[in-house]
This record gives C-alpha cells, sequence and structure tokens, in this order.
C-alpha cells in the first residue's frame, strides 16, 4: 500500500529507507491508522527524521493525496490566470459563473477590479483536484475548477492544526521555514550560522600534546602513548561586499549582516562593504554609499589570505559590467569596466565567493550572471549554497 | 506491549497542553515500540512531553541528563570498584567482596531495564554526546539488552520501556540512529495555543495581562537580527516576573515599556538589540 507515495517521496530527494516503510506498514496493519489524518502524521514521524524534509513532504501529500500542484503557481500567474477568467468571463458570462459555481447576478455588480480580485482569491482558496499540471495556465481559463476532489472527511481538533484537514495542513506548508531550499530567511538563523561555524581553519594534528601524552600513558601502565593535536592557527580575515542597490537586495541584507556579526567572533577581522550592482572603482564602508569609500586597488594591500564574499543578484544590464564607464551612477566613472575590477578581485583573492540570492534555476537566463559567474564562483544563498560555499573557501588548493 | 497497556493512550497531562498531532505521534511510537526523538526549539517543552506522558500513564519516569564527555558504559551500569577495594581491605560490610555483581550500580538505561514496572525513559539532549554514545545506544535500545563485562552477564529488558529523546540539534545525528526512532519537531506553539499554555501556568491569570503580555512577546519574537528568540520557557519567567512586580501596571506594555527584557533575551547583543527596538515598539 501506498508504494508510489513513497517512491514520490524518495524522488523529491526525501532519504526514507524501506525498512521505516515496512513499519509504516506494521502501523497500518495494527489499525493504528484510521484516516487520512492518521496517515500524514504518522508517516511523517516514520518516515521523515528531520525537520528540514517536513515542507517536501507536505508537498508530496498534497500532491499525491489531492492532486495539488507540486509547486504553487507564482503570483504573477495568478494573476495571469485571473486576467484570462476575466476575458472569459467578457466573452461568456453565464459560462463561467456556472463552472465556479457563483451566481451571475453577483459577478455582474463587481468592477472589474473587484471581479480581478475575486478571481484572484478564489484562486488561491482553491482547494478542489486540478488535473494537466502547469497546462491549464492561459488556455483562457474555461473551467479552471475541476471536480471529483479528494475530501478527506473527519475535522482536525485543537492545537495548532487549526480544525484543518490533513491535506489542508500539508497544503499550508508550516515546515517552509525548515525547509533547506529558498532564499535564507530570518528563522533560518540558526542553520545558517551552524554552517558558517565551519569557517575556522584546520589543520593536520601534528603537535605534540605533551600533558595529555603522559597522562594516557599513565594511563597505558607506562606504555607510550603518544597524543597529537591541531597545531595554533590563526583565524580567518573576512570581507564582506554586499550589494545594497537595488530593491531586490532589501530582504537579505540585514540576515546577511546579523549572520556576519554573530559569527564575527570567529574571525580575526570582518570588514563589510557595500556596493550597487557591480564594482567599480570604490567601495563604501557606509550602507548609503557616500561617506567611506575604498579604493579597489587598495585592497591589494590586505592580506590575500583573507576570504572575500560577495553577495549580490549580479543582474544588470550587460553594459554596466562592460562598458568602460558603465556605472549608473555618474560620479563612479572609472575608466575601467567593472569586469576587470572584478577579475582583479578574484586574482588578489584567491578565495573568493559571490553569493546570488535569485534561484539557481533562473541564473542561465541572465547574462551578466553568466559572465560574472566566469569570474567568481557563484553560490545559491540558501542553507545549502552556504554549506557548499563555506566548503570551497575552506578548501586546500 | 501487552493488551492492557496498548489501552492506555496519551491523551494530555495537567501541567501539559498537548497538540493533537503530538498526541498521535507518541501513540503511534508506543505501540509500535519505537524510541520518539523529539527536536525543536529550545523551551518547546521537549523534556516536559516526557514528564507529561509519565504523568499520564502512571509510569515512573527515569532521566538520562546526556553530557557532552559521557560514554554509554555510564547510562548503563558502573563496576564500583572503590567500595570493592575498601570493603576488602577493612571487611566491615555486609557485601560479599567475592561477589562482584554486588558491586554492579545500575545506570539510567540499566534501572529502566530492571525494573519490574513500565516506565518512561528520557534520554534529554542526546545531541551533547558525540556519535559513538548515540551508535552504541541504538544496539542496546533495539536489542534491549546489554552485557555486564565484569560478571558476564547480560542484562535484558523485562519491560520495553517508553524511550523518548530530545535534540536541541547541536550537532546532527547519525542516519543509522535516526533510522531506529520516530521523528517529530516540535514547531513553536501559535497564539492560540501559548495561551492555553499560559492559562494552565498561570490559572488564574488577568486576561487583560495575558492578552498584553502573549501580544508584545510575540511581537518581540518577530523582531528581526536576534539570535536566541525568547521561548515558552522565557514567557512563562517573564509572566511569573511580571506577576511578581507590585509596581507594573499593563499600561506599560501598552506604551512598549517593556520591564524585565533579561528574562527574555539571555545573550547580551540580542538584549541590547531587543532594548533599542522595544522602545520604538508600539503595541
Amino acid at each position: 500500500m501506498f508504494t508510489n507515495f513513497f517512491y514520490t517521496l524518495k524522488q523529491v530527494g526525501i532519504p526514507v529507507s524501506p525498512t521505516s516503510f515496512l513499519r509504516l506498514q506494521k502501523a497500518l496493519n495494527m489499525g493504528l491508522i484510521t484516516s487520512v489524518d492518521d496517515f500524514y502524521t504518522a508517516a511523517r514521524t516514520i518516515l521523515v527524521k528531520n525537520e528540514r524534509y517536513f515542507d517536501l513532504y507536505d508537498q508530496v501529500f498534497a500532491h499525491h493525496f489531492k492532486g495539488a500542484e507540486l509547486k504553487e503557481p507564482e503570483e504573477y500567474e495568478l494573476s495571469e490566470i485571473a486576467r484570462s477568467m476575466l476575458d472569459q468571463w467578457l466573452k461568456d458570462p453565464k459560462g463561467l459563473a456556472r463552472s465556479m459555481g457563483i451566481d451571475e447576478e453577483k459577478l455582474n455588480k463587481m468592477t472589474p477590479e473587484e471581479l480581478i480580485k475575486y478571481f484572484l482569491d478564489r484562486l488561491k482558496e482553491q482547494t478542489e483536484e486540478h488535473h494537466g499540471g502547469g497546462k491549464w495556465i492561459g488556455t483562457g481559463g474555461t473551467s479552471p475548477v475541476g471536480h471529483s476532489g479528494y475530501h478527506p472527511g473527519g475535522m482536525r481538533v485543537g492545537g495548532i492544526s487549526r480544525n484543518k484537514s490533513a491535506t489542508k495542513v500539508a497544503m499550508d506548508r508550516r515546515y517552509r521555514d525548515y525547509s533547506q531550499d529558498g532564499p535564507l530567511t530570518q528563522s533560518q538563523m540558526g542553520e545558517a550560522l551552524k554552517r558558517l561555524r565551519n569557517l575556522v581553519p584546520v589543520g593536520p594534528k601534528d603537535v605534540l600534546d605533551i600533558d595529555n601524552t603522559i597522562y594516557q600513558t599513565m594511563k597505558n601502565a607506562g606504555e607510550i602513548e603518544l597524543v597529537f593535536e591541531k597545531s595554533l592557527k590563526d583565524r580567518l580575515k573576512v570581507i564582506l561586499a554586499i550589494d545594497n542597490g537595488g530593491w531586490s537586495m532589501e530582504p537579505y541584507i540585514g540576515v546577511l549582516q546579523t549572520l556576519f556579526n554573530y559569527a564575527r567572533a570567529q574571525f580575526k577581522d570582518l570588514k563589510t562593504f557595500f556596493f550597487h550592482n557591480t564594482i567599480y572603482e570604490k567601495l563604501w564602508e557606509d550602507p548609503p554609499r557616500v561617506k567611506k569609500p575604498v579604493k579597489v586597488t587598495d585592497l591589494v594591500r590586505l592580506d590575500p589570505e583573507t576570504r572575500f564574499i560577495i553577495v549580490g543578484d549580479a543582474s544588470m544590464a550587460p553594459y554596466e559590467l562592460m562598458a568602460k564607464n558603465g556605472s549608473i551612477h555618474w560620479e563612479e566613472q572609472s575608466g575601467e569596466p567593472s569586469y576587470k575590477r572584478l577579475q582583479f578581485i578574484a586574482q588578489t583573492f584567491p578565495y573568493s565567493v559571490w553569493f546570488n540570492p535569485t534561484p539557481v534555476n533562473e541564473w542561465p537566463y541572465t547574462r551578466t550572471i553568466n559572465m560574472i559567474r566566469e569570474v567568481f564562483p557563484m553560490f545559491e544563498l540558501t542553507i545549502d549554497g552556504l554549506e557548499q560555499a563555506v566548503n570551497y573557501l575552506m578548501r586546500r588548493n | 506491549m501487552t493488551q492492557e497497556s496498548s489501552n492506555r493512550m496519551f491523551s494530555g497531562a495537567s501541567q501539559y497542553v498537548l497538540d493533537e498531532e503530538l498526541a498521535k505521534i507518541v501513540n503511534i511510537s508506543m505501540a509500535l515500540e519505537m524510541p520518539l526523538l523529539l527536536k525543536g526549539e529550545p523551551g518547546t517543552g521537549k523534556t516536559m512531553l516526557a514528564h507529561a506522558i509519565a504523568e499520564a500513564l502512571h509510569m515512573r519516569l527515569i532521566v538520562l541528563n546526556v553530557k557532552s564527555s559521557m560514554k554509554l558504559i555510564e547510562a548503563l551500569y558502573q563496576y564500583d570498584t572503590l567500595t570493592r577495594l575498601n570493603d576488602s581491605r577493612f571487611g566491615d560490610s555486609s557485601r560479599d567482596v567475592s561477589n562482584i555483581e554486588e558491586y554492579i550500580k545500575m545506570g539510567k538505561i540499566g534501572q529502566s531495564f530492571v525494573t519490574d514496572e513500565k516506565v518512561v525513559l528520557l534520554i534529554d539532549e542526546i545531541d551533547k554526546a558525540d556519535t559513538d554514545f548515540q551508535d552504541d545506544m541504538l544496539d542496546v535500545l533495539d536489542q534491549m539488552e546489554f552485557d555486564i563485562i565484569e560478571i558476564d552477564k547480560t542484562i535484558q529488558a523485562k519491560n520495553r520501556p517508553v524511550i523518548i529523546i530530545t535534540s536541541n540539534a547541536k550537532k546532527s545525528l547519525s542516519d543509522p540512529f535516526l533510522g531506529r526512532c520516530n521523528f517529530h519537531h516540535i514547531a513553536f506553539p501559535e497564539p492560540e495555543m501559548m495561551n492555553e499554555i499560559v492559562k494552565v501556568h498561570f490559572p488564574d491569570i488577568d486576561r487583560e495581562l495575558l492578552e498584553h503580555s502573549l501580544r508584545a512577546f510575540y511581537k518581540m519574537r518577530d523582531m528581526r537580527n536576534i539570535e536566541k528568540k525568547p521561548a515558552t520557557r522565557e514567557l512563562i519567567n517573564w509572566i511569573r516576573a511580571l506577576k511578581a512586580d507590585p509596581d507594573f501596571r499593563i499600561k506599560d506594555l501598552v506604551k512598549g515599556n517593556i520591564p524585565y527584557l533579561g528574562v527574555l533575551f539571555k545573550k547580551s547583543p540580542d538584549y541590547a538589540a531587543a532594548l533599542n527596538s522595544v522602545s520604538r515598539m508600539r503595541i
């Protein structure tokens, strides 16, 4: 039973083991599970061993038992649909009213704006089953509301579940914050910090720990027992350069700064610089980018072992990156294209990375992202990306 | 599990507000005889759950507080060589020195195995110990038996204890370990749930105080740039402090004049940040 469900879980990348699946069968056989709600809870507690996968589990569950889309339609998609529904409404008011199960009279009274909003709300609270995945988007919205949706009966009571059925709870995606993909948020701070803690130098254990050696030798009844420990290494210096220009970066700046400030104690030195879109002649130490400029060429005086971390969406007009006077700020006309500056930084600091908050699957469509990726290794600004980047920064040549 | 005990379902206790989902998970784990691993922010009641289960099912609770340097053997049994040496030297005790078994003391896991009744075994903060500890413990909990090497004896569990394991996620747990547990992550309670929780702790609490303090509390949890957010434990202590202070007026909270921030924020950068934003906060 539920083999498909199990394999879907495996497919999306949740580490589920056959043993745990058998255990779920055992629970089913014991008659412990009497409703879909029970199944939702039981299968999760038995199969999924990390809250990071709870969100994925919710999605798979909702998809499997309800046929919800695996990925929620984006806001703009919704508004697309709503718009096409409005078109449809203008052509055939009766048909649409019937398919949505609402009174035509009621729709007649609404203004177009109200209609769009109404459609949007309907789409968002959509709970019936949909077939055909993304295809129904843009087909003119003849009948976006399907039938024969599966309704797990029974109400849930008490606590967090807020009287929703399991699939509804699953569709809520309460655990989205714990999931590993998706950009960093304030609530993932702890997890992220843990990844960052690996940003400490590790050397081989090659220094003799005399006290411990004596102790262990005594314990060993005089038989010599050598104990080695890691030789002391200096802590790292870190430079954090943040693109604080566009609104696209707005949500991440605070998170990042808090993150690195908390990790500060483990670094020997942490400098934060700001820039807009890309780096030209100067970086700024003050967020408004007015008062404290630092010449990029001066960076050469810093320790080349410094870890140089750039955060930005790397999305701009190609001329901003390639043209000699490419900056959108007139006072920054420096006579050298930003691309050259970036190459200079990458050469000065062999340990450098670029974090990008835009999702990795959108990168190929932006030309400047591709160009910058040739200079810096680029990582997604997610928990996983952070982990990979830390590994990269700590690599031994 | 015997028929009699499977009828004993867990449904909450006097000092613990249980949500439906968690109750199901506890019951399923008990029926499957699997250890239940609980994760969650500190102060969301992981440890409290074990206490509540023990109370509700009228079982004795045995707590094993895991420490970072702990070896599994300490949790199982201890061979008290010092007492034996002492006894053999002076010979004034009633113990038989030649019988090593008399000098074996059971550790917490050992105790939960040898008692005649079914008990709840709470293994608290497993993530503090190193992975060896976890891996070694697996076999013991799986087989429900361990060997005492000194006397070459195998101790078998008379009754399989209900095992609750908590983790603060300081270190990640090994896959084989996770494979043998059921897992649940206790999310931070929603305001309505928190309402209930506070009422359980302060049955006679003033409604206005409850409402305002909760609102302030959730506002403060939402504050940016906080590393360790205040949790249920902090809230309870904070309300206790507010109640104890004769000078405290509920109006102060509304005005954004929030006393005893130190109860809520335990890290100095957090405290400073909180102090800073609280003064600008309106509730």
